[in-house]
């Protein structure tokens, strides 16, 4: 029976190197205290576990989509960090994917010194934003790349209330994004 | 500033987790400082999550503080400030009390804010709203859903989601406009957002959204459901999104699965579906159409070619680059092949292309199901492939590989010679870790112990293998085989000579087992000299340096001796060296466990043997067989099983973990024990019950079965229990009712046909009270004249209802209570509940030599599938199926069933060769049966149906 809730993203994880959490977000449908839910969701020791476990089996394994533990899981693995979607096993793969792209894509143009553990770290607010801003206790909310990174707002530039435009950096970002566009475009052509 | 704390600033990124009291300090400092900071109160709410979402959390009244400071900051206009607030209030709200203060300030911002915080605010509601509150919501919400931005929208969509559970009422005022969602394209906005430099696409998310919400409020009404599947299917461009498309098959899938009778309906919009744009779409149809088809009732819905066009999409899909759609489609593929292996061979290709992919996950599906899908033709040449490349792959991989190589050994146990080969040659020539080379001797064992012709090979292959090997549990599992195999076979001195060089070899522990060992070759029939030269053998070791191998040694030539003697004696000494009786280990551990709880005596009196079950070598093989044909069994046809068997597997083991969904094999034995232990236990308390004791020892107990509705006022179901002389049936009654105790419950049972009964209704006994939900246990025994009896009885309830006291739960003392009847379903005894499964390894030969025959045929005129015929023969019959005959192929209309067992009574083997054709008429089946015992031969087959 395919699952038609959609409720569908079980967690988000960024992990460092080492398997330790940069951030994770374990989500739950709220409001349904009476069902028995997920004990991965409010057992911080399992959770750990979990990720190391989950680190292991996926460090320096180019391999993208893998099923642990009963779920659906897609990751990409940077220099020195891993982001992870963890999905329902019921899920079409295909939507996970989606989500997950959205994700890594508005991490990449939001963070355009590139993704690492201290460029994380450093914008960390931003990377808080854009995964609320993806997904929803667990249900996907956007997955257009662009369309998540514009809804993120920068930290304020001083303390006053104007907000001034960087021009030179918005050209920048387009030119960036018009090329990985086109060249997903390219690939998926092939 | 000081530069202090502007130093604390510029370590904001640093990779350290900051501290948390300095954290809580910070933030109560500066959320109450006026002006407000926007810049410096996002970087410590951005700490603040840091922490939170690092698994700190604060106690309640701190994280009440922090909400509450926090909420202050609401008066401060600045949007990014703003957006960090809203995270902070849903990670808060969590661990705070009072969250409900927020909602006005959250409110004011749906209504006023800027189109940026907008949705942020919308969605927070969800965590600060309860119960009593949602309400208040309404007219916000509606408002948003209906808001041209795509943002809003959805996420006033999602928040009444989540707001579903608490205040449905409320989330259905504005179902319209939820519905009218569905079909509005919503554009994103080019301006609107923080950073304008993006340029976003409009993904028309929000029909996703409304599409997922509607169903929620609809789900129970399937005529609406209805409408909106053809609404929204009959009108292809609607719907732009593609996860929204991919929810509307989901939806077809609920309704399909509701009512099996609207696929055909389906079926032409399917067909579009599976050539749709978008893959995922193409992926969640095939797999709608492949789980619908698996199961054996619908199978016959699908139309063959829609079948067939369902597997060239996902072959299609196959060769995509894309890693995530090459996986999606493997996996149902996977799925596919555990039922019916044959439809996906044209896959095959495509298949073996997928070996070498570099996602370790994806060669792993490719190969099982490659596996899978062998048939007698291309076995050998897909072993050969898989040795190909088994040397360079990890060890996970490599026990995944084996694994399937022997479920494909159970299947085709003709093709044994290839399968031991490439077994044997990955055993010696293959690196790898205790855990892979113990699956080899696993999947080994397997064959020796149900392909019976491949004995001598697998021994000789494995008395090599045992000079050089490095891991004592496999020395002493094989030891072991060598001693109970190596006796029977017709050179068993060479094997002598193998274990004996362990003893001169080896440490310890594998003397010790290469001692045990030994000692079996003995008992060899007819060779006087290999018994002599085993007790010089023995005689030599008794001197050896370890206590252990020693006694062991001592023990053996002891029990030799014994077994030369001609009295009682032997035969306890061939006993013990050479047992040919197992326990019934789950009853063994439950009477040891109740054996030491007691403790009455201090253990005086001896633990009584005995009473546990004891199985011989066939029926332990039988077993064995049947739990592991099960096993593939249900984890093919019962797909959403699968979940919480794979939660429990996965804690045990992490090697298993690749093959999560691939292979079930331990997990699903988890409910076969569970169904043992019930077993036994009924047998014990049927057992302890002080008028059966007479009727002697327990022959067979059949399983249970139901006889009621499980949603009846009394929940009935039966065992059948055969002795000697005597039947038993045991009724456990369940009272589901609340507030009514039954008094004298009894099952009046009516012979079908009372002038010919063989039976002899002895007693009854009767439950004498039955409280609400309890369950307990009426018996009713029988005598019987005739070893065999076949009867049918009509079953009826009988009691005393008493009204309860709600308050002392005892009934009223002046309540009379009325007598009442309840009509249950009957019992029926058949030849099968005088059979237990065996198992024989070579079918053919044993079924001419038996002396008996009996043939009848059937005609059936329901319109039901092979399968289901041939699952329901299986079950009256209580034989095990041979040769993997228990799975009727797809594709054609004719199967051939064999089945084995023997009389419970007396040990006679039968055996039934049962041949069935499908036809528009029908199914017409041939029962050819051949038994030991002619009665037993003739009631078993013409009592088949």
């Amino acid at each position: 029976m395919s699952n038609l809730s959609l409720y569908s993203v079980n967690a988000i994880l960024i992990l460092d190197n080492h398997g330790n959490r940069i951030y994770s977000k374990y989500y739950k449908p709220p409001h349904l205290n009476n069902v028995i839910t997920d004990s991965l969701f409010d057992n911080i020791k399992k959770q750990k576990e979990f990720e190391q476990k989950l680190f292991k089996k996926t460090h320096k394994q180019d391999s993208e989509i893998l099923i642990f533990e009963n779920n659906i899981i897609l990751y990409k693995e940077y220099i020195d960090v891993t982001i992870y979607l963890v999905g329902n096993i019921n899920e079409n793969e295909i939507i996970l994917q989606n989500a997950f792209s959205g994700f890594k894509g508005s991490m990449e143009l939001l963070l355009n010194n590139g993704i690492d553990n201290k460029n994380v770290s450093e914008n960390c607010d931003l990377v808080y934003l854009l995964i609320d801003e993806i997904i929803d206790n667990g249900v996907i909310l956007e997955t257009d790349p662009a369309s998540i990174a514009s809804r993120v707002t920068k930290q304020p530039t001083s303390d006053t209330l104007n907000q001034t435009l960087d021009l030179d950096k918005g050209l920048l970002g387009a030119w960036g994004f018009a090329k990985s566009k086109l060249q997903e475009r390219l690939q998926q052509g092939l | 500033m000081s530069a202090q704390t502007y130093k604390k600033f510029e370590n904001a990124g640093s990779t350290d987790l900051p501290d948390k009291m300095t954290i809580y300090q910070d933030c109560m400092n500066k959320f109450n400082e006026s002006p407000i900071s926007p810049k410096r109160c996002r970087i410590l709410i951005s700490r603040l999550l840091r922490l939170l979402l690092n698994g700190e959390t604060f106690p309640e009244t701190e994280a009440t503080a922090l909400f509450f400071s926090i909420s202050k900051l609401f008066q401060h206009p600045n949007d990014s400030l703003r957006q960090m607030v809203y995270l902070a209030i849903k990670e808060l709200s969590g661990m705070s009390e009072d969250v409900l203060m927020a909602t006005s300030s959250i409110m004011k911002d749906i209504q006023n804010g800027s189109d940026l915080v907008k949705p942020n605010a919308i969605r927070s509601l969800a965590y600060v709203l309860d119960e009593s509150t949602a309400f208040s919501a309404e007219r916000l919400l509606k408002s948003a859903v209906v808001s041209k931005q795509p943002s809003v929208s959805s996420a006033a969509l999602i928040t009444s989601l989540n707001l579903l559970p608490i205040s449905e009422t409320t989330i259905k005022r504005f179902a319209n406009e939820a519905q009218e969602a569905i079909g509005d394209l919503k554009q994103f906005p080019h301006s609107s957002g923080a950073n304008s430099e993006y340029y976003p696409n409009s993904t028309f998310t929000t029909q996703y959204h409304a599409l997922g919400l509607v169903y929620q409020l609809k789900k129970n009404d399937k005529m609406a459901l209805l409408k909106l599947v053809k609404q929204l299917s009959d009108n292809g461009n609607l719907l732009k999104n593609q996860m929204a498309k991919v929810q509307l098959v989901k939806l077809v899938n609920d309704l399909v699965n509701r009512d099996n009778q609207l696929f055909p309906q389906f079926q032409p919009i399917l067909f579009n579906w599976l050539s749709n744009k978008f893959e995922s779409v193409q992926i969640e149809t095939a797999k709608l159409i492949t789980s619908f088809a698996s199961s054996h009732k619908n199978a016959r819905l699908v139309s063959p070619d829609l079948f067939a066009s369902t597997i060239s999409t996902l072959q299609g899909l196959l060769t995509v680059p894309r890693v995530t759609s090459r996986f999606a489609a493997l996996r149902i593929l996977n799925k596919i092949s555990m039922t019916s292996p044959e439809k996906i061979v044209i896959c095959n290709p495509e298949l073996e292309s997928l070996i070498n992919d570099s996602n370790r996950n994806i060669s792993t599906y490719a190969i099982t199901t490659l596996l899978k899908t062998g048939t007698a033709k291309n076995i050998s040449s897909l072993i050969s492939t898989i040795t190909k490349f088994i040397h360079d792959v990890s060890d996970d991989f490599k026990i995944i590989i084996v694994d399937a190589v022997r479920t494909l050994s159970l299947n085709f146990p003709q093709e044994w010679k290839s399968i031991v080969k490439f077994l044997i040659d990955v055993l010696k020539n293959s690196e790898g870790g205790l855990t892979f080379k113990n699956s080899i001797i696993e999947a080994i064992f397997d064959i020796v112990s149900f392909v019976p012709q491949s004995k001598e090979v697998v021994l000789e292959n494995l008395c090599d293998f045992i000079e050089d090997c490095e891991y004592n549990e496999i020395l002493v599992r094989v030891l072991h085989l060598l001693g109970k195999e190596g006796p029977f076979t017709s050179k068993p001195s060479l094997y002598v000579r193998h274990i004996y060089n362990r003893v001169v070899l080896e440490n310890s522990i594998i003397r010790s087992a290469a001692v045990v060992a030994l000692s079996k070759f003995a008992l060899t029939k007819n060779d006087s000299t290999l018994k002599s030269s085993i007790i010089s053998l023995l005689k030599r070791i008794s001197n050896d340096q370890d206590d252990e191998v020693r006694d062991r040694a001592t023990i053996a030539l002891k029990l030799i001796d014994f077994t030369s003697a001609d009295d009682e004696n032997s035969l306890i000494a061939h006993d013990l060296l050479q047992s040919k009786k197992f326990y019934d280990l789950p009853s063994l551990e439950n009477k040891l466990s109740a054996y030491l709880s007691s403790n009455t005596d201090s253990f005086s009196t001896p633990f009584d043997s005995a009473s546990v079950r004891k199985f011989t070598e066939d029926e332990v093989k039988a077993m064995d067989l049947k739990r592991k044909q099960e096993q593939v069994f249900n984890n093919t046809s019962e797909g959403s099983r699968e979940t919480p068997i794979d939660m429990s597997l996965e804690s045990t083991t992490s090697i298993k973990e690749q093959r999560l969904d691939t292979e079930t094999y331990h997990g699903a034995s988890l409910d076969q024990h569970q169904e043992e232990l019930v077993a036994t236990k009924y047998a014990d308390e049927l057992m302890n019950v002080e008028e059966f004791k007479d009727f002697g020892s327990l022959i067979n107990s059949s399983k249970i079965i139901s006889l009621t509705e499980q949603e009846a006022e009394f929940v009935v179901s039966g065992v059948k229990h055969i002795f000697k002389k005597h039947v038993v049936f045991q009724f456990n009654i369940k009272n589901t009712l609340t507030d009514v105790a039954l008094d004298n419950v009894a099952v009046v049972c009516t012979s079908e046909d009372a002038e010919s009964s063989k039976l002899n209704e002895t007693f009854t006994l009767p439950i004498d009270r039955l409280m609400p939900s309890i369950e307990l246990q009426c018996y009713v025994a029988f005598e019987k004249d005739s070893d065999v009896v076949m009867e049918g009885f009509l079953n009826n309830l009988v009691f005393t209802t008493r009204e309860l006291n709600p308050d002392t739960q005892e009934p009223y003392e002046d309540d009379e209570g009325f007598q009442d009847e309840y009509e249950i379903d009957p019992i029926y005894l058949n030849a099968g509940d005088y059979i237990e499964s065996s198992f024989i390894g070579d079918f053919e030969s044993a079924f001419d030599e038996l002396p008996n025959e009996e043939i009848a045929v059937y005609n059936i005129q329901e319109d039901i599938s092979l399968q289901e015929v041939i699952d329901k023969l299986v079950v009256n019959t209580s034989c095990l199926p041979l040769s993997n005959t228990q799975f009727a192929p797809n594709d054609s209309n004719s199967h051939t069933l064999k089945l084995f067992g023997k009389s419970a009574l007396n040990g006679m083997k039968v055996a039934l060769l049962i041949k069935m054709i499908k036809s528009s008429k029908g199914i017409v089946i041939k029962a050819q049966g051949r038994a030991e015992d002619e009665e037993l031969c003739s009631d078993l087959v013409n009592g088949l149906m």
